[in-house]
């Protein structure tokens, strides 16, 4: 077989794949940054990596999509799309493969069928590969990425998404692949997406060898993770029962919730009689040999749980939600409780909830409530509204069973009945009028924004507005290597820090005095190119003790709520303002809608009564106690 | 003979005659104020003399500037532009004092500094004239008059103030109302401005060029000119950018204007460097203005297009030398554009950012490139006196080649600190009018595009904000 290289047409490729007994290998370089550390795997760094990416000769890098768009807008402050083209630029035969979560694209909540349409059309000129899945296995939910990845001309790759459990059978996986082809068509690649890296070796051989079995043509592109550390003898089992292609990463890299070491699994599966086709095994070696050089840089986005996690096995948690799951529990304080919350509650939690594959955003969404059941003492005493959502049938329909009416009840009150019969079901999403975002964004920019850029906002408008505005005054950061743009605590007097700006131009900036001004503020003095200049930056430390101040209790906030006086909760963004100064409200209206953790929680009301006063704006940052509505409570 | 000039002045002008000094073997005198410690010129000068601590009060002062010369044994005051300049009474006191003067007479800048004196004499010797009045007589005789003549002339029509210059004390009417409101404003603040309550009217040219000549006088009855210059873009009456020579596509009446110049230098009995203004209307009727007995500042075009050094030869002239060429070997070639590169912000109405450092001075170089400028880095403005930066010169074979050197010139100049008025100049020479050779005094009111401009960082500055940031903050929110 000859390579597969990016741009052949889909015949070729699928031809290609179909005629060899051996098997060809996807990078998951953007599944091991996002499951092993936080996603921020700067493209610094894979720019370094490319060439020898590029020679290594994989089936495809998988170097997009999931949760990566929004944190390379939001942390790495770089533009997806330039990522794409500056990598493809170094990469021109690997095909690009992403990871789209259906009608949720790359955020957490479904998006209107035009933004989907208009999203994949924009990233398809630069991704080959689409893998796309739905965490209800739900395919409506897929059908128009679907659609526009065909029309695109692209490699289309749905997945099933697997499970462990009860209803989680052979019969029940084959028929879902049946649903797929019947809107597909044959010239598909098929995930089998393990992104919990769940079941045994034997549980994957057999339901690869199921597949193949009615579908004898079928390509099958294993995705695992290694959380347990027993990924490669999963992706063994799935080689020797049919399955194509599969997923591995650099091992510099690896060493707990991504995929596995590629070398391992190439070393593993040549005993069995089986090559990986097109690799070069010292491209894949000299890899390795870069990153780990630049591993040290990003020591602190790895995982504060170290090892492996053979207990996923019980939680089930995603090897892409592992990171910012542990994140959360040490900056939540509750790292301690993570015990009862991944063995007990969470599988609980689970299985209350129809067993459903726990993946983005349901994942987040058992993840969130299982967290809220431990930490306030009431389970399901504090429904999020996605929960809310997710029982109401939003997000799909449940694929074995519904939870529990006692469920329903605590979210939704005694007339839950009710509430579901009026609400329940998919929500048609309007369509958005692009052409009008698009001129709220220009607004927002002060100048024309290119449909890429539209593109990005259109997924998160005001984290995609900051990074702009960022780009504006900081420039293409993304030419920092980790060693600068991570740096904590200061550079040293004197330091020297070279780089070669977007442009081509190299650059040498020396590091020189701070100097306190008579206003308080900081005078840095930095030698650019030979030539002293000074930046002037705000003293911190008072505007922090403020902050400080002002923080209240739980009980504070509740008891201002009574009298109008609504409060932030706890820490989030603003993400809605539904009322306007003046407005009427009644009792459980919805004032504002706060997103945290991925989540929204409306901010609602207990009394009627006049909007008399505003005091956020939707972007904003606040924290506990800061003053949100001011309501004049109706006699 | 070596003889000791001091300089009067300070900025760039200082530095551009103390350079003219030095290169003529004598010694340079600098004077200076205390906000000027820090200045250029006192380093480049041979001698320096702390007149005061200003801030200006001491530049203007006559006795001071005196003794500091007479306590250094100067032999010549060389007076530059602006400050004692045009004072009759500092001339004098040269004069008085045994010191040379460079620049005419007492006497000559007397008659040419009061605007009805100077209008008599050009009338005199037929030199044509925009319609105006004598002093207006004081009080309500003096309103009846004004009220006559706009009813003869039309409005517009300009109330100036006869002792005056520099754009102030001037004012546009535009009916009887507004003449009956504005006439005692005009004296009141003609009084106080200039000690002199008498103001005249001029009526108005509707949107003129403003093109003047440099001409040039000895002793011995030699005037010549060094071609025209047109000052027309301008901001409230305050040049900007200046060209040499002329733009309007007719020899002629160029020829006819310097050849008015000339006249008009003779019948002042003029002598020295001076400049005769004139305003052109759209019929290509022009008009006397007015003429400086000064140094202009946009001098340079004049020079790099006849190579005449006009301050070298200003010395030469007052310490007794003839004029070292006639008419016939003043020969223009090009052209030469210079920019005011001031600190300022033009887009909020060219608000002067004085008191602020200069962080980062780089400078374009390279053929046709001249710099007059005293700025360094790491030099602080002077809050207290203009905000005249650096002029930049250039010059070039035909029109295209200079605009497109000037261009280049301002997007290679960094300047950091202070905003200036480097991006509006960048827009200018994107202007198509402006590169036809198109404009006349009402340039910037007509083109009001030029102020809609972002200043553009360089990408290394930007990135270098961002490692600042990196650096100065305790919890770096990009590794966080």
């Amino acid at each position: 077989m000859d390579r597969i290289v990016q741009g052949m047409s889909i015949n070729e490729v699928l031809k290609n794949l179909r005629s060899i007994d051996d098997y060809v290998i996807c990078n998951t370089a953007r599944d091991l940054s996002q499951s092993d550390f936080k996603n921020r795997i700067l493209l610094h760094t894979d720019l370094l990596t490319a060439e020898a990416r590029e020679k290594a000769g994989y089936f495809s890098l998988e170097i997009t999509g999931g949760a990566s768009v929004h944190v390379d807008i939001l942390r790495k402050q770089v533009d997806p799309f330039l990522k794409l083209e500056l990598l493809r630029q170094k990469m021109p035969n690997t095909m690009f493969q992403t990871l789209c979560r259906g009608v949720n694209l790359f955020g957490y909540r479904p998006y209107p069928q035009n933004v989907i349409r208009f999203t994949v059309k924009e990233f398809a000129k630069y991704v080959d590969v689409w893998r796309v899945f739905d965490f209800m296995n739900h395919i409506p939910n897929m059908q128009s990425v679907f659609e526009e990845v065909q029309l695109a001309g692209k490699i289309l790759e749905p997945c099933i998404c697997f499970s462990t459990g009860p209803e989680h059978t052979d019969d029940y996986y084959v028929k879902k692949v049946g649903e797929i082809l019947e809107v597909t068509g044959d010239e598909i690649l098929l995930c089998i997406k393990n992104h919990g890296g769940l079941g045994t070796p034997k549980r994957i051989g057999d339901l690869v060898a199921a597949i193949k079995d009615k579908y004898p043509d079928m390509v099958i592109h294993y995705h695992g993770h290694n959380t347990d550390g027993n990924d490669i003898g999963r992706i063994t089992a799935a080689i020797l029962n049919g399955a194509t292609i599969v997923d591995a990463a650099d091992h510099a890299f690896t060493g707990y919730f991504g995929p596995p070491p590629l070398l391992s699994v190439i070393q593993t599966l040549e005993e069995y009689g089986k090559t990986a086709v097109g690799i070069d095994v010292d491209a894949v070696i000299e890899t390795s040999e870069i990153l780990r050089d630049e591993r040290p840089h990003y020591e602190l986005f790895e995982s504060q749980f170290k090892g492996f996690l053979p207990t996923v096995q019980i939680h089930k948690l995603p090897g892409g939600a592992m990171g910012s799951s542990f994140e959360q529990a040490v900056k939540g304080g509750f790292l301690d409780r993570m015990p009862e919350i991944l063995h007990d509650e969470l599988p609980r939690v689970q299985k209350e909830l129809g067993n459903y594959w726990s993946v983005t955003p349901g994942s987040q969404i058992l993840w969130t409530t299982a967290v809220s059941n431990v930490m306030e003492g009431e389970r399901y005493g504090n429904c999020s509204g996605d929960l809310k959502n997710l029982l109401l049938g939003k997000y799909g329909p449940f694929p074995f069973y519904q939870p529990a009416d006692w469920i329903y009840e605590k979210a939704f009150g005694p007339d839950w009945r009710k509430t579901l019969e009026e609400e329940g079901g998919i929500e048609e999403i309007e369509d958005m009028d692009i052409d009008k975002e698009r001129e709220t964004l220009e607004e927002r920019l002060g100048y024309k924004p290119t449909e890429q850029q539209l593109v990005t906002y259109l997924q998160h408008p005001n984290d995609a507005v900051d990074f702009f505005k960022f780009e504006e005054k900081f420039g293409r950061s993304y030419v920092l290597p980790p060693s600068i743009f991570l740096k904590r605590g200061g550079f040293t007097l004197g330091e020297t820090i070279e780089f070669t700006d977007c442009n081509g131009k190299e650059h040498l900036i020396q590091v020189g005095p701070k100097q306190k001004n008579e206003d308080g503020n900081i005078n840095v003095y930095l030698n650019v190119d030979h030539f002293q200049r000074v930046y002037v930056m705000e003293a911190e430390q008072a505007a922090a003790g403020a902050a400080k101040q002002a923080e209240m209790s739980k009980e504070e906030i509740a008891d201002l709520a009574t009298i109008g006086d609504l409060r932030a909760p706890f820490s989030a963004n603003v993400c809605e303002v539904v009322v306007e100064s003046g407005q009427k409200v009644e009792a459980g209206d919805r004032l504002i809608m706060l997103e945290a953790m991925k989540m929204q929680t409306p901010v609602v009301t207990e009394a009627a009564g006049v909007v008399e006063k505003i005091s956020v704006k939707v972007g904003d940052a606040v924290k506990p106690g800061d003053k949100l509505v001011k309501l004049v409570i109706a006699e | 003979m070596k003889k000791k000039i001091l300089v009067a002045n300070r900025g760039e002008i200082a530095l551009r005659i103390i350079r003219a000094i030095q290169e003529l073997g004598h010694i340079a005198v600098a004077i200076y104020e205390t906000p000027d410690s820090a200045a250029l010129h006192i380093r480049v000068a041979d001698e320096a003399v702390l007149i005061g601590d200003g801030p200006r009060s001491d530049y203007l002062n006559i006795d001071t500037v005196i003794k500091a010369a007479k306590n250094h044994d100067v032999d010549a005051i060389h007076p530059g532009y602006g400050f004692l300049a045009e004072n009759p009474d500092f001339a004098r006191a040269c004069e008085e004092n045994g010191i040379i003067f460079i620049g005419p007479s007492s006497e000559v800048i007397h008659n040419l500094g009061n605007k009805v004196i100077a209008r008599q004499i050009m009338k005199e010797a037929g030199i044509p004239m925009v319609p105006g009045t004598s002093n207006l007589s004081l009080g309500d005789a003096g309103l009846q008059e004004a009220l006559d003549f706009a009813a003869e002339y039309k409005y517009p029509i300009m109330l100036k103030a006869t002792t005056g210059g520099g754009g102030r004390g001037i004012r546009l009417v535009e009916n009887d109302e507004q003449l009956k409101i504005e006439y005692p404003v005009a004296r009141a603040e003609a009084k106080a401005a200039f000690n002199d309550e008498n103001v005249y009217l001029e009526k108005v040219v509707v949107k003129p060029k403003h093109v003047e000549v440099q001409v040039m006088a000895d002793r011995f009855g030699t005037t010549v000119h060094l071609g025209t210059r047109d000052c027309s873009i301008q901001r409230r009456n305050q040049k900007l950018v200046e060209i040499a020579p002329s733009m309007i596509p007719d020899q002629n009446l160029l020829d006819r204007i310097c050849d008015t110049a000339v006249k008009a230098t003779r019948a002042a009995n003029y002598f020295n460097a001076g400049t005769v203004e004139f305003l052109i209307d759209h019929d290509k009727n022009f008009y006397f203005m007015e003429i400086n007995t000064r140094v202009q500042v946009e001098h340079t075009v004049s020079e790099m297009v006849t190579g005449i050094d006009i301050v070298r030869t200003q010395i030469k002239l007052a310490l007794g030398k003839k004029l070292a060429f006639a008419q016939e070997d003043v020969q223009l070639r090009g052209h030469a554009i210079e920019m005011r590169i001031n600190a300022e912000d033009p887009q909020n109405d060219f608000m002067p950012e004085g008191g602020k450092t200069v962080s980062v001075y780089r400078s374009p170089g390279g053929y046709g490139v001249r710099l007059d400028g005293f700025v360094y880095q790491g030099f602080t403005i002077p809050e207290v006196y203009d905000s005249l930066l650096v002029k930049l010169t250039v010059f070039g074979f035909s029109w295209h080649e200079t605009v497109d050197r000037l261009r280049r010139c301002l997007k290679n100049y960094v300047i950091t600190g202070p905003k200036t008025t480097i991006p509006f100049y960048l827009n200018l020479v994107n202007d198509p009018d402006f590169q036809k050779g198109d404009f006349d005094t009402s340039y910037l009111e007509t083109h009001q595009h030029l102020f809609d401009y972002t200043v553009d960082v360089s990408e290394v500055n930007k990135l270098a904000r961002l490692i600042a940031e990196i650096h100065h903050k305790k919890e770096n929110k990009y590794a966080a």
